[in-house]
């Protein structure tokens, strides 16, 4: 019987992150994945990257993983989102030929030492609550230390057209039925449901009378590593959904999975159907839908806007309803998505669950949505399973949430659990102008390891963190008083101190060429502007920084072990929430909504008294 | 602050006086009525009881008035009970003694507010609530007295802030938005901004509105006018009793305006004299005159003098001078020179202060005043302060483009809002940003 360090379950963006890391950093390594064909299958939507999306693929790309490397190799248009604002909350996104990321996904797992099983997963074995290996359908009993569960929705997994209901995890597959009999008898499981928009065969859409959207690069990519892009950069199209379209949707919402009452589980809030953004923006003139190419060489088209659950014939008569799409045919119909996901507050903070030791789970089975959150807790649930099986050195400071957004999301996860589909938004972040894409390498940098990095990389990030110490070492000598300041035109206080060159950078117009003027030092755009705004940031990070030490003082009364029914003076509708979310600290307690301070009071109260009394 | 144990405090101050309270709270209240009373109370709930209170050697430290409230139904939402002793120190302090002479752990002095943080420990009251309890004591105006009120017998909802919270949430939201969702709608930097100039203008007009009314207290402001050397100053020195003015023989010696207070019956005055009015002013009168003229909005009663040589043009001039309405009496003055035969007061320099307040009869004017003075506040003084904070960011966030700062500064006010009204977290953002906005694919 093979004997393994790491199985991962699932070959999807979090399996891939997760057998990536584990493989980089020396454990024996095996993915089991039902087809081999499926391997960098892009389920949904062809694109990578976004605002708040971006941010954990970057953080990914930075600590050893694939998805944005891969991206980038099979990108075939760019935007920036954002770009008008500060680099903060900048968003790359790629749009993504499918077979050339597949294709590109493949080859890197040949490439790589990872074993793939290609076989289908049907228990989990284990004694004494601690993993020993996993029973295949065909290959029997393989035994292994670890095992990354990363099954994203096929558990239980039901797909509806209108009134037509299938059991599938995602079209084509059959859903892992005996999987998810392991998981729900030993894990707290909830219903989520997602939903995807048909697919358009290109050659019947008429794109002479659409708006075009061109690619617009930028020189700026998902991956820090890329220096440019090679393919052909097509472009995406524009067309709107009108008064006749709304109507025909309105006129059938009976014969819709999500309307007629058929799906009862939480949808996702930010991620509409077209049946949700009808009834509730009725009074818009049209929805935006981005015709969205699936690759070079792909006739199918991804209109995004449109997911639906609508019945067949419906959908196609509200597709020729739409400017461009007056002929289309249609390859694939709309179809809601219902699966079962795992409270995520099964989790340790390690993503290995709380039951079962070194059993980790990660990507869209905790309850998310998104493959660059996938992404994120694939590499992160390797990591963790590497520290356990390697001791290796890492430093965890940096998925603190005031550290990164895999910190913010495994936080939010692992804490207050979900309601609904996870997606990240910047917003989640509190210190959203430190946690940016142009400086992760530098909040990384403590665990850029030489060993999952090839020489060319590694020494990228190294003479860009050198060259950038120079510069800061020579603005810090610079020394300037408003007098100083005054007679080059800047305006300050002239409240006599003298200020740094660091200091004074946020006060320039932020060119090379001003720079250069300013303080006689030539510097590239890209490093300018990543510390132009670390200069014009550095009060608010000060200001984080002490709101965040607060914050772990209140993280240091624990309240695992307070049974809140018991106090007595707590309304009913508080005690409700505090069961519901289970709060592990007083920090945590006081983030629940409508949670008031005087029922903080209690609850300290409550907790001293128990304390005295034991004592 | 979390101290546990029972805490006892007097409630009425420790001076000579029918009666002092004292107030227990805790859970061993009633191992200390036993004690003191030798009776079971705890059927008794908010039955007075008289009793005689013993000393631990049997004889008697007082006979007086107990009345017990049973747990939760009580102002702590504890055990408490209310002992009426007589109004003599000396019993106070050997009442005291005896507490300390029960030996019980945990009872105790209570410190300042520890009756009003345990009523809000218990939910009794919100912390609001708690602060309103407070200044409803600590207040010396009607309208803020009857606002206080308002949040302590009905909550916090129907505080002025309430509303705020649905503003700011809404801000929040569309600045939220503006960055996370800019895919999926159109957001414009400039009326963003403009939303928040009209919060802030909003939060101004608030605090200005309510700053002036919180600072009124209750005094009752008379200002005299008349035409020159009518007897003004004259009947001011009368009504305040000190030889403040300048009172001469020569017109127009009052320049300037002069105000003095006088308690009368307990009720407080602020009496106005001013320059007089003539055709023909020197500058620095005419300075004066104009300064009286603005000062008349905020008066509450005018007394218009006039004597047997004053006319009429000069009496409709003052009275479209200032902001006079139905508020004013008219006076008469030199009645020992005249004689009228109008049923308005009449008045001279040879009355007695007595017989001079008999005339003008203050008390009536303080009663009208009051009656006026339906000021409704929309806030109390520690709501005041928290606006207050919140402007502190105002001219940070109008003046910033970056809006992402923005953002983060936001996101401060947000978070000094959920403090006094409960916690505002991302998830109740996200709820106002998806009902209002359409995003996503």
């Amino acid at each position: 019987m093979e004997h393994y360090d790491v199985i991962v379950i699932g070959a999807g963006h979090a399996g891939l992150e997760s057998a990536n890391i584990c493989e980089k950093y020396g454990l024996k390594t095996a993915l089991i994945s039902k087809n081999y064909s499926d391997l960098g299958k892009l389920s949904c939507n062809p694109s990578i990257g976004g605002v708040g999306k971006t941010h954990i693929a970057s953080e990914v790309d930075i600590l050893g993983g694939v998805i944005c490397k891969i991206g980038d190799k099979s990108a075939i248009h760019y935007r920036v989102l954002n770009l008008s604002k500060g680099p903060a909350v900048w968003g790359v996104r790629a749009q993504i030929d499918r077979d050339l990321y597949a294709k590109n996904v493949q080859k890197y797992i040949k490439s790589s030492k990872i074993e793939l099983i290609e076989d289908e997963a049907i228990n989990i074995l284990q004694t004494n609550k601690k993993i020993i290996g996993v029973e295949c359908l065909y290959a029997g009993k393989i035994r292994s230390k670890v095992v990354i569960l990363t099954t994203g929705t096929f558990l239980n997994g039901k797909i509806y057209f209108g009134n037509e209901v299938k059991e599938a995890g995602r079209i084509g597959n059959s859903s892992s039925k005996k999987l998810a009999r392991f998981i729900n008898k030993n894990f707290k499981t909830m219903r989520l449901k997602t939903g995807t928009p048909p697919r358009i065969y290109t050659q019947s859409i008429d794109y002479d009378i659409l708006d075009p959207q061109p690619s617009e690069n930028y020189g700026i990519f998902l991956s820090y590593f890329t220096k440019q892009n090679t393919n052909k950069n097509i472009n995406c199209y524009i067309t709107k959904t009108n008064n006749k379209t709304h109507k025909i949707i309105r006129d059938n919402l009976d014969k819709s999975a999500m309307y007629s009452g058929i799906i009862k589980s939480q949808g996702v809030r930010y991620c509409p159907s077209i049946e949700d953004k009808v009834t509730k923006f009725g009074d818009r003139n049209g929805h935006n839908i981005f015709l969205e190419p699936e690759g070079l060489n792909s006739d199918l088209v991804y209109p995004n806007g449109i997911s639906n659950s609508l019945d067949k014939k419906i959908q196609l008569k509200f597709l020729r309803s739409i400017k461009g799409l007056e002929k289309c045919e249609v390859d694939q119909f709309g179809y809601a998505v219902e699966y079962d996901s795992v409270d995520p507050r099964e989790l340790k903070n390690n993503f290995e669950t709380k039951k079962i030791e070194n059993f980790f789970l990660a990507g869209q089975i905790n309850g998310t949505t998104g493959y660059e959150e996938a992404a994120g807790q694939g590499i992160y649930a390797g990591i963790h399973a590497v520290i356990k099986m390697k001791k290796v050195k890492f430093d965890n400071k940096v998925f603190e949430r005031d550290n990164s957004y895999i910190g913010v999301l495994v936080d939010d996860l692992t804490k207050l659990g979900v309601t609904e589909p996870y997606r990240m938004f910047t917003s989640r972040a509190e210190n959203r102008l430190k946690l940016r894409t142009d400086n992760s390498y530098e909040r990384f940098a403590i665990n850029i390891n030489r060993k999952i990095f090839n020489k060319t990389d590694y020494n990228l990030i190294y003479k860009n963190i050198d060259n950038e110490k120079k510069i800061i070492s020579k603005l810090e000598s610079l020394k300037y008083s408003p007098n100083d300041l005054m007679k080059k035109k800047i305006k300050v206080k002239k409240d006599g101190k003298i200020r740094n060159g660091f200091e004074v950078l946020k006060f320039l117009d932020p060119t090379t060429n001003n720079f250069k003027k300013f303080f006689n030092i030539t510097i590239n755009q890209k490093l300018l502007t990543k510390i132009y705004f670390d200069s014009k940031y550095e009060v608010f990070y000060e200001r984080e920084r002490k709101s965040y030490d607060q914050l772990n003082k209140n993280k240091k009364m624990n309240l695992t072990n307070i049974d809140f029914n018991k106090i007595p003076s707590l309304s009913r509708e508080i005690l409700e929430k505090l069961n519901k979310y289970k709060p592990v600290n007083l920090h945590d307690a006081g983030k629940i909504s409508g949670i008031t301070p005087s029922a903080l009071f209690q609850i300290i109260k409550h907790k001293r008294n128990k304390g005295t009394k034991v004592a | 602050m979390f101290n546990t144990g029972t805490i006892y405090s007097n409630f009425t101050p420790l001076v000579k006086s029918p009666v002092i309270g004292y107030r227990i709270s805790g859970e061993d209240v009633l191992l200390i009525l036993k004690k003191l009373t030798k009776r079971n109370f705890s059927e008794e709930h908010s039955i007075m009881k008289l009793v005689e209170l013993h000393n631990i050697d049997g004889t008697i430290l007082d006979k007086c008035n107990v009345v017990y409230f049973k747990s939760p139904n009580s102002f702590t939402g504890e055990d408490v009970c209310e002992i009426f002793i007589h109004g003599s120190p000396l019993i106070a302090s050997q009442l005291e003694q005896l507490f300390k002479d029960f030996n019980i752990s945990g009872l105790r002095l209570a410190q300042k507010g520890e009756f009003s943080f345990r009523s809000v420990l218990n939910n009794k009251y919100s912390l609001k609530q708690a602060k309103a309890i407070n200044l409803i004591i600590n207040n010396e105006s009607f309208s803020s007295l009857e606002y206080n009120k308002k949040i302590l017998f009905e909550g916090d909802p129907v505080s002025g802030l309430a509303p705020l919270r649905e503003d700011i949430v809404n801000l929040f939201s569309e600045i939220t938005a503006s960055i996370d969702f800019v895919d999926d709608e159109e957001f414009n930097f400039k009326k963003i901004i403009k939303k928040a100039r009209d919060f802030f203008n909003n939060c101004n007009k608030l605090l200005h509105k309510n700053r002036t009314k919180i600072e009124q207290k209750n005094i009752c402001k008379i200002m005299l006018i008349g035409p020159v050397n009518v007897g003004k100053s004259t009947l001011f020195n009368k009504i305040i009793d000190k030889d403040r003015a300048i009172v001469t023989e020569i017109k127009g010696t009052t320049r300037d305006i002069l105000s003095n207070q006088i308690i009368d019956d307990g009720k407080k005055f602020e009496i106005f004299d001013t320059a007089g009015q003539r055709s023909k002013q020197g500058r620095i009168e005419k300075f004066g005159y104009k300064k009286a003229q603005k000062l008349s909005k905020e008066i509450d009663h005018f007394f218009v003098l006039k004597d047997k040589n004053t006319n009429k043009a000069d009496l409709k001039q003052l009275f479209k001078d200032f902001y006079i309405n139905k508020n004013f009496t008219m006076l008469e003055t030199k009645s020992d020179q005249f004689s009228y035969n109008s049923k308005n007061i009449k008045i001279n320099h040879n009355l007695n202060r007595e017989d001079l307040f008999k005339r003008i009869n203050l008390s009536s004017i303080y009663k009208r005043y009051i009656a006026h003075k339906n000021h409704k506040l929309e806030f109390n003084s520690s709501e005041i302060e928290f606006l207050e904070r919140i402007l502190e960011y105002e001219s940070d966030i109008l003046n910033e483009r970056d809006i992402l700062i923005i953002a983060q500064l936001m996101r401060n006010i947000l978070d000094d809002f959920s403090y006094e009204f409960g916690y505002i977290n991302n998830e109740d953002v996200y709820d106002r940003v998806f009902s209002n906005f359409c995003i996503g694919k």
